[in-house]
């Protein structure tokens, strides 16, 4: 009894039919995936719903050129799903979603904001079908609203919400914004947090519910003091670059010895400067007037940033910055891909790296959940214990196993283009 | 309105928010669902009381709107949880509690997560979550991190930041996006654990601990970057408003008549050609990107026709505002939008239909301020709402220790010996 109670997983026997693609959907999944429920991805072969991720950059190397199966993103974020194919533009497609949706518990979706309606699959027609599903919709704007049909990807959703622009050197320079769809991460994390909330009100009450979530709103939550700080002041919110609104300085990023390699160093406080100071040694600019307390530093914050660039070029990023970590400071190389997966042993003893097997391009690392749990069976290899579903990988397991079809109902609808 | 759906999801689950402003944002989304969140933050006050800015014209930690962003929704007890005498009085606020979240430095946290296991051997429904630069363990467990270390360490800057020169070389910095993200991002992670934790110990009865990274937090939102490296052994460059990439890629800021940007965003294919071509004819934009030349342009040098489009974007562009091409461009479904400030949304109908912010009282100004508090609708209402503002300092100390099961006589001590 007790080892059973121990490899029950958080989500255990919670099905959520799988309807996204991209990444913003997929990571949601992923996260539910990663905590025990079964999910199942649905695709089809024809440009609209079949997920343009599989065909992205990298691919293991090797193989068929045009497989559906090689992408190395679509590895990362689909990890631990079932794989099954359905055609929802054929009505039988669509009966077959009705029959998977009274066995779940959960659908996330990500289409365009009226696709599920237009085959009449929105929320109206699937809670008839199962009163207590929870129906995640996530979309760039939202569904409601005024901007219903409008579209949009990560870097859409980023610009709207503020997040491009607040992201980078102050103006004239144009914005840095974000360099990947930071908001598929945060929108999947929220996507899934609410459908685990969900999940705990259902059990409660027996209901289930309609979240449409948007990635603009989640990136407007991420944006800190911005907005309220905008109202009080009645100005508009600067862009600051690496520096703090604070009267923190240094802090940014500054120039280290090799191509395009780069120190992050943040002082906040006196102990910080004066270990800085010591550390710097005798040059006469580490004791100038100029740069003696924290306001004027703030004041100062161009020369000062200029005399320690000049200062961190001659060092090694690493070495510089366990010197530094040494007095104390808050200091860190910054990292690129490869240093993380090859040089950063922390990521290494942490098991950050998960080994999964995939069916077609064998053990491949997949990025782990970035915590360690004490008792929970939380992994990111999921129920099947694998990386991502090969398309239609799981088709006998959903239609004969599940849903109970016979032989030769499957080679039917496989032979009408349905799975 | 009527109530947000999920503003309830979390009725009945109690939190004690523990530590530095690390892990306030994870209490601040549990609030948003409806639990029951007690800061404690010692009589000084949370860091985030300290850091600006402030609504009142000199820095005053009751005043700070970094804390109250962070803590809308939350009780505030001054309980001093490290100090002997408050031990009994925070055992008995953990004996009610469902959940303890202690974010802070490493060597901090692990010598209170020794308490906390012991309150978990004798009530193991509780579920705890720390939230540590890199975790409990590991060689780097005690490196000095703040949320710009983090973003750098964690592979986030190295993707954002300003196209390099013709020769390949950066002159600008990698660029830290703005606003304590690793410690959203770690957060959000955070809130992930805690809602799986909760389902969890719906079926078993059991808590559990989780030791959260904020490290390996930001490190796993870096979207394409450790993949291309795991798959390729190549890195991706960062580029002015767009993805970093192995290769260069064309342009999707552009600037418009009103001094400000749009971002284009573009799969580049014919389709968008042509919609872009009767955007810019309607709008009356000259343009030749339906002339007999610039198809043979296509025909016979398509990276020649792609700088010539690009440049055909930037004309249609500069000659209309921002809001104008956004609008525009979205009739004709391209992935279009305008780069906004965030509080240029406050007044859009659209967010207001969705009821996407919340005003919260300051009586400081006598007026309220309005915060982002919601992500998403039940098809028509906002689905999250915070209960009440951001506490004063040690506003519900009494109140919440009197509910622990102290006594008058017992708070008064507590106070004597600088507990709370």
């Amino acid at each position: 009894m007790a080892e059973t109670e121990r490899k029950r997983r958080p989500l255990e026997g919670v099905r959520v039919i799988d309807l996204t693609k991209i990444v913003a959907g997929p990571n949601c999944t992923r996260m539910l995936a990663t905590m025990g429920a079964e999910v199942i991805r649905l695709e089809w072969h024809d440009q609209r719903a079949l997920d343009l991720l599989r065909m992205v950059n990298p691919k293991a190397p090797g193989g068929d050129e045009e497989s559906l199966n090689r992408s190395g993103l679509f590895n990362n974020i689909n990890a631990g799903k079932y794989g099954a194919t359905l055609n929802l533009s054929l009505p039988q497609g669509r009966d077959l979603l009705k029959r998977l949706v009274a066995k779940s518990t959960v659908l996330c979706e990500n289409y365009s904001p009226n696709q599920m309606e237009k085959w009449g699959l929105g929320y109206q027609e699937l809670s008839a079908v199962n009163p207590r599903l929870i129906y995640m919709q996530i979309t760039g704007m939202g569904k409601s609203g005024t901007y219903n049909g409008y579209l949009s990807v990560g870097p859409t959703a980023q610009a709207l919400s503020g997040l491009t622009h607040m992201s980078g050197l102050p103006e004239p320079m144009p914005p840095a914004g974000w360099g990947y769809s930071y908001l598929d991460h945060s929108t999947g994390y929220y996507g899934a947090m609410l459908v685990m909330a969900a999940l705990l009100k259902l059990r409660r009450t027996g209901k289930g519910c309609y979240i449409d979530v948007s990635q603009t709103e989640v990136g407007l939550m991420t944006t800190g003091t911005a907005v309220p700080a905008a109202q009080l002041f009645g100005r508009k919110t600067p862009r600051l670059g690496n520096r703090a609104a604070e009267t923190w300085a240094p802090h940014g990023a500054y120039p280290c010895r090799g191509a395009d390699e780069w120190i992050a160093i943040a002082v906040q406080t006196d102990e910080h400067r004066q270990a800085l100071r010591a550390e710097i040694g005798d040059a006469s600019w580490a004791h100038d007037a100029r740069f003696a307390t924290a306001a004027l530093r703030k004041a100062n914050e161009d020369e000062l940033d200029s005399r320690l660039a000049a200062w961190t070029r001659d060092h090694d990023r690493y070495d510089l910055m366990n010197r530094l970590q040494r007095r104390g400071i808050p200091a860190a190389a910054v990292q690129n891909a490869a240093d993380r997966c090859e040089r950063d042993a922390q990521l290494k003893a942490r098991g950050y790296f998960v080994p999964l097997p995939h069916s077609e391009i064998g053990t491949w690392a997949v990025e782990n959940f970035p915590a360690r749990f004490g008792a929970m069976p939380v992994e990111v290899g999921g129920l099947p214990g694998r990386g991502a579903p090969m398309i239609g990988e799981d088709n006998d397991y959903v239609y004969r196993e599940l849903l109970g079809l016979s032989p030769e109902e499957i080679a039917t609808l496989q032979e009408e283009m349905v799975i | 309105m009527s109530k947000p759906i999920l503003s309830d999801a979390l009725a009945g689950v109690t939190v004690l928010e523990v530590g530095d402003a690390r892990g306030e944002f994870a209490g601040l989304l549990l609030a948003s669902m409806g639990a029951e969140v007690l800061r404690l933050e010692g009589r000084r006050g949370s860091h985030s009381r300290r850091v600006g800015p402030y609504t009142t014209p000199m820095p005053d930690p009751e005043h700070s709107l970094c804390f109250s962003r962070y803590n809308l929704g939350k009780r505030s007890v001054t309980l001093e949880v490290d100090h002997p005498a408050a031990a009994e009085a925070f055992a008995r606020l953990a004996a009610r509690a469902d959940i303890i979240i202690d974010g802070g430095e490493a060597t901090t946290v692990a010598r209170r997560l020794e308490r906390y296991q012991q309150w978990r051997t004798a009530r193991p429904r509780l579920i705890v979550c720390t939230i540590t630069p890199f975790g409990l363990d590991g060689p780097y467990r005690d490196l000095k991190m703040t949320d710009l270390t983090h973003l750098a360490m964690g592979g986030v800057m190295m993707s954002c930041g300003y196209d390099p020169q013709p020769d390949g070389t950066y002159d600008t910095p990698p660029i830290a996006p703005a606003m304590w993200q690793a410690y959203h991002i770690a957060c959000e992670h955070a809130v992930l654990a805690l809602t799986a934790a909760l389902n969890y110990r719906e079926l078993t009865g059991q808590g559990d601990v989780i030791d959260l990274s904020i490290h390996e937090a930001v490190s796993t939102c870096t979207e394409v970057a450790i993949p291309t490296w795991i798959y390729n052994q190549a890195l991706v460059h960062r580029q002015t408003g767009r993805h970093a990439a192995e290769r260069r890629s064309r342009p999707w800021l552009r600037k418009t008549s009103d001094g400000r940007y749009v971002k284009a965003f573009m799969f580049w294919g014919g389709h968008e050609r042509r919609v872009i071509a009767q955007m810019m004819t309607e709008a009356g934009v000259e343009h030749d990107l339906d002339s007999e030349s610039y198809r043979e342009l296509a025909k016979n040098s398509p990276s020649e026709a792609g700088a010539h489009f690009s440049a055909m974007i930037d004309r249609f562009c500069a000659a209309l505002p921002a809001e104008e091409i956004f609008h525009r461009a979205q009739a004709k479904g391209l992935l279009w939008a305008s780069v906004r400030y965030p509080e240029e949304n406050l007044d859009d109908p659209h967010f207001q239909a969705r009821g996407t912010f919340q005003p919260i009282e300051h009586p400081e100004l006598g007026r309220p301020l309005s915060y982002p508090a919601s992500v998403g609708t039940d098809g028509r209402d906002p689905v999250t709402r915070f209960a009440r503002p951001a506490p004063r300092l040690g506003e519900h100390t009494r109140e919440v220790l009197t509910a622990a099961g102290l006594n008058a006589a017992e708070i008064d001590r507590l106070a004597a010996a600088e507990a709370i």
